[in-house]
């Protein structure tokens, strides 16, 4: 376990808390929540337009902003103005990453790279398509090591 | 005992345990659907093969078959695989619930088990979104306990 101080509590002064916290004092009624800087819609309609834009992936600006999105719209969506488009943004946001994420799938398939890397991902991303794509990944490793010349004697355990 | 040059079905096994590429007791010839008339069907379009029909484990056989150090190495298993991919990650990570299973009644094993990886992938971000994974539920290994009183308990 660990512990440490938080506060001062003074009221109508904004206090930075850990996010549980905050979800937890304002389920209790007892504050209202300010949302990241970054969860603002013309904040996000930038991202995404970026995001639509590049091939490669946009630094997003909060490596958990799929799980915040959900959590202060979830619970205090009274306290974040336009939630719902900040909602449909960020869905987008996430759909456009994710369709970059299979493309690069493809094609480190296609053309059988050896290694692969990706910048900018979060875990939610990582986790989503983690287990697929290596798995496909190790596949075409082992069918390419069959194809190079080996001794017979050795046998190709599938 | 054998006739030399007769030819005969043998189960994977035994061709591996007879197979010697020095003392050359047999050769071996691939499944025709391994050989050269196939390879023109997959390069045409693998999508629409039916690998679970080939044999079921059309990937795990063809790597065997590369023991044999035969020259029609069937690498046709890894273009194979590179074009059947792209609609297996699709379908796999298909959000819509569509009913997949025509497509994979026409994938090998290895490829179902990668289906299901995707599919799992999918489901489990589906099911945090709803928010199913922060309720607590039962472990199924009490469910089927019955629940005891209070004033059963001792002490």
């Amino acid at each position: 376990l660990f512990q440490g101080d938080l506060g001062p509590f003074n009221p109508g002064l904004p206090v930075e808390v850990p996010v549980w916290l905050a979800i937890n004092l304002k389920q209790r009624q007892k504050c209202r929540l300010i949302p990241p800087e970054w969860m603002d819609v013309e904040k996000l309609e930038e991202i995404r337009e970026q995001e639509r834009k590049e091939d490669t992936f946009t630094p997003m600006p909060s490596p958990y902003y799929m799980e915040l999105t959900k959590l202060l719209l979830n619970y205090a969506s009274d306290n974040i103005p336009k939630a719902d488009e900040i909602r449909t943004l960020v869905k987008d946001t996430w759909d456009t990453r994710i369709a970059k994420l299979r493309l690069s799938a493809d094609s480190f398939v296609r053309q059988q790279e050896a290694h692969a890397k990706l910048d900018n991902l979060t875990l939610m991303e990582i986790n989503t398509t983690g287990t697929f794509l290596t798995q496909a990944l190790d596949h075409m490793y082992k069918l390419r090591t069959n194809l190079q010349p080996g001794e017979s004697a050795h046998s190709q355990d599938f | 005992s054998l006739v030399q040059g007769s030819k005969l079905e043998v189960p994977l096994w035994l061709a591996k345990g007879l197979h010697d590429s020095r003392r050359r007791v047999i050769s071996v010839e691939p499944p025709k659907i391994y050989k050269e008339a196939w390879r023109m069907v997959f390069s045409a379009d693998a999508n629409v093969v039916d690998l679970h029909k080939m044999g079921p484990y059309y990937y795990g056989f063809g790597s065997q078959l590369l023991n044999f150090d035969n020259p029609e190495n069937p690498e046709i298993a890894q273009t194979t695989f590179i074009s059947r991919f792209r609609r297996i990650m699709d379908s796999s990570q298909n959000a819509y619930n569509e009913d997949t299973s025509a497509l994979v009644a026409r994938m090998d094993e290895l490829e179902r088990a990668l289906f299901r990886a995707g599919q799992k992938g999918l489901n489990d971000f589906q099911s945090w979104e709803k928010g199913q994974a922060s309720q607590i539920t039962a472990s199924s290994l009490v469910q089927n306990y019955g629940k005891r009183k209070f004033t059963d308990m001792d002490g």
